[in-house]
């Protein structure tokens, strides 16, 4: 508990600088998107278009004249900043200990080092999610100048969800890169490149049909903000691979650092 | 500038030069070659966008950049490119006097026989070789990829030489910004998470750059000062921006110069 605590407010300051990122994300997005806010042209037009060729655009889940359409296309973004933020959470919150040299001392308190992870794991996931609660509330609070209905309300929750999804894969992802990296300074290296890697190729699937098949490898593409919207509901399959992938890297990172020569 | 500070920097640093001028060939060759294919796609998908009206494709940024010409697909890489270039410098920038603190090596580099900002000279100069290294990675790869997967398209290399030259200055405003943020704050202890911050948080402020409508702390964000969209549409920078741009870099710079030589270095006790 103790540990839980201490980590909680040595990360309060990184919580407060990804919240302020993330609630300018949201401002700036929505002084662009008053613009479009019930736009009577841009109506016009759509109704104009033929039903087949707004289902083909994509047009009814990104459809910026409404509030919903607007967060869809947020979403990408809170998916990408809740990621970077809980992979640097979960590898530093373990590599750090080694970076600072206070691993003997953390070590030599009588709990097993299994406690002193879980501990700090829990730290970094309360982190996640007050960071998911800002973008909601941020969300939220902008939203009320556009009148949201139940509709928008119920899409929300569902976006929150998938991102708390997103950052528990990348949380996890991280917590096992701080256990097993020998090098406390790799941990950071890798996560960047893990990030990068997953965000290029969530770009490149969407380029070409045949590249699709790489969407397993991105978790910026599990919960597709359109499919989101269209289905109501995370998609089965992909809520499995996020689980499996969540809980072999716990168990790696447990195993890994029990067993592990420490620098010192 | 003292010799041994830069090249010991330097050298320092080589492996990581290395590391992102790989990852940047990789970026850039990948993308390229999904163009051909990609090409005739778009140059369809273009027939079919000219039938809608000017304003609703205006309306969602679609008239931004064609993307069935080689310039215009190779905007898309390059916003990518921007987001490496960002990250590497701005971990430079902020990694540059910072783990010499925070691995208690700063009392032993501060009571050699140079001044403060000769340190800080070498050091500023050695990250911007290795800056510099990458960047002419990317002049390389960029030209390659028009090469190899061009398909002998129109090509607007005016256009794209207009984009690589503003790496240069991109890189030394993330360089020279998370300098002085480092020097800003107490001390920072692990720098990735600065700098990932810094390189993704205004990458994805720009993100609604191409949307109608002006919101302005879009201004803060470097990746709205080079804007790929806009270089192409205007064949031009946007020259006030570049010039905010420029202006910060200098502020952070002279601010940087003027820290460093009053700062309080922490020893080992």
């Amino acid at each position: 508990m103790k540990i839980f605590l201490r980590e909680l407010r040595a990360n309060l300051k990184s919580l407060v600088i990804w919240s302020v990122i993330m609630a300018l994300l949201i401002l700036v997005g929505v002084t662009k998107f008053s613009a479009y806010f019930n736009n009577p042209e841009l109506l016009k037009i759509l109704d104009s278009l033929p039903a087949a060729m707004i289902d083909a655009m994509n047009l009814r889940a990104f459809n910026l004249t409404t509030l919903s359409g607007f967060y869809g296309i947020m979403f990408v973004y809170f998916a990408l900043l809740g990621a970077i933020a809980a992979a640097m959470w979960g590898s530093d919150i373990i590599s750090k200990e080694e970076r600072d040299k206070t691993v003997e001392f953390s070590l030599v308190l009588p709990v097993t080092r299994s406690r002193v992870v879980t501990a700090k794991a829990l730290a970094a996931l309360v982190n996640c999610i007050v960071f998911m609660l800002v973008t909601a509330v941020v969300s939220i609070g902008v939203a009320q100048k556009y009148n949201p209905d139940q509709a928008f309300y119920n899409y929300l929750v569902l976006e929150m969800e998938a991102m708390v999804v997103i950052e528990l894969i990348f949380l996890a992802i991280g917590l096992l890169l701080g256990c097993t990296m020998k090098q406390y300074k790799r941990s950071g290296a890798v996560a960047i490149s893990i990030i990068l890697v997953a965000y290029f190729l969530s770009i490149i699937t969407g380029l070409k049909q045949n590249l699709d098949f790489l969407k397993y490898f991105t978790p910026f593409k599990y919960f597709d903000a359109g499919v989101l919207y269209r289905t109501g509901q995370m998609s089965g399959i992909f809520l499995l691979i996020s689980a499996a992938i969540i809980v072999v890297s716990l168990t790696a990172a447990y195993l890994t650092y029990n067993k592990r020569d420490l620098y010192i | 500038m003292n010799a041994n500070i830069y090249k010991h920097e330097f050298r320092m640093r080589l492996n990581s030069v290395i590391i992102w001028s790989i990852a940047l060939i990789a970026i850039t060759l990948v993308f390229f070659s999904i163009y051909p294919s990609f090409a005739d796609q778009a140059t369809l998908l273009n027939e079919t966008m000219s039938k809608f009206p000017p304003a609703l494709l205006a309306a969602f940024g679609m008239t931004s950049v064609d993307l069935s010409t080689t310039i215009g697909f190779y905007s898309f890489i390059f916003l990518f490119a921007q987001v490496c270039l960002a990250i590497q410098a701005g971990n430079y920038g902020f990694g540059l006097v910072s783990i010499e603190e925070s691995e208690l090596t700063a009392d032993f580099l501060i009571s050699k026989p140079v001044s403060r900002a000769q340190i800080l000279n070498s050091k500023i100069l050695a990250a911007f070789t290795s800056l510099t290294i990458t960047n002419l990675v990317v002049w390389v790869s960029s030209f390659t990829g028009v090469m190899l997967f061009g398909g002998g398209r129109e090509f607007d290399s005016k256009t794209m030489i207009l984009l690589l030259l503003s790496i240069v200055i991109f890189q030394v405003f993330f360089l020279s910004v998370g300098l002085v943020v480092s020097l800003l704050v107490k001390r920072i202890r692990s720098v990735t998470p600065y700098a990932l911050g810094l390189g993704f948080g205004m990458y994805v402020l720009s993100a609604f750059s191409s949307l109608e409508g002006v919101s302005k702390l879009e201004f803060i964000t470097a990746f709205k000062h080079f804007d790929p969209n806009y270089i192409i549409l205007h064949g031009a920078y946007d020259t006030p921006l570049v010039l905010l741009n420029v202006a910060i870099s200098v502020v952070s710079l002279v601010a940087s110069y003027w820290l460093y030589t009053h700062r309080d270095i922490p020893a080992v006790v």
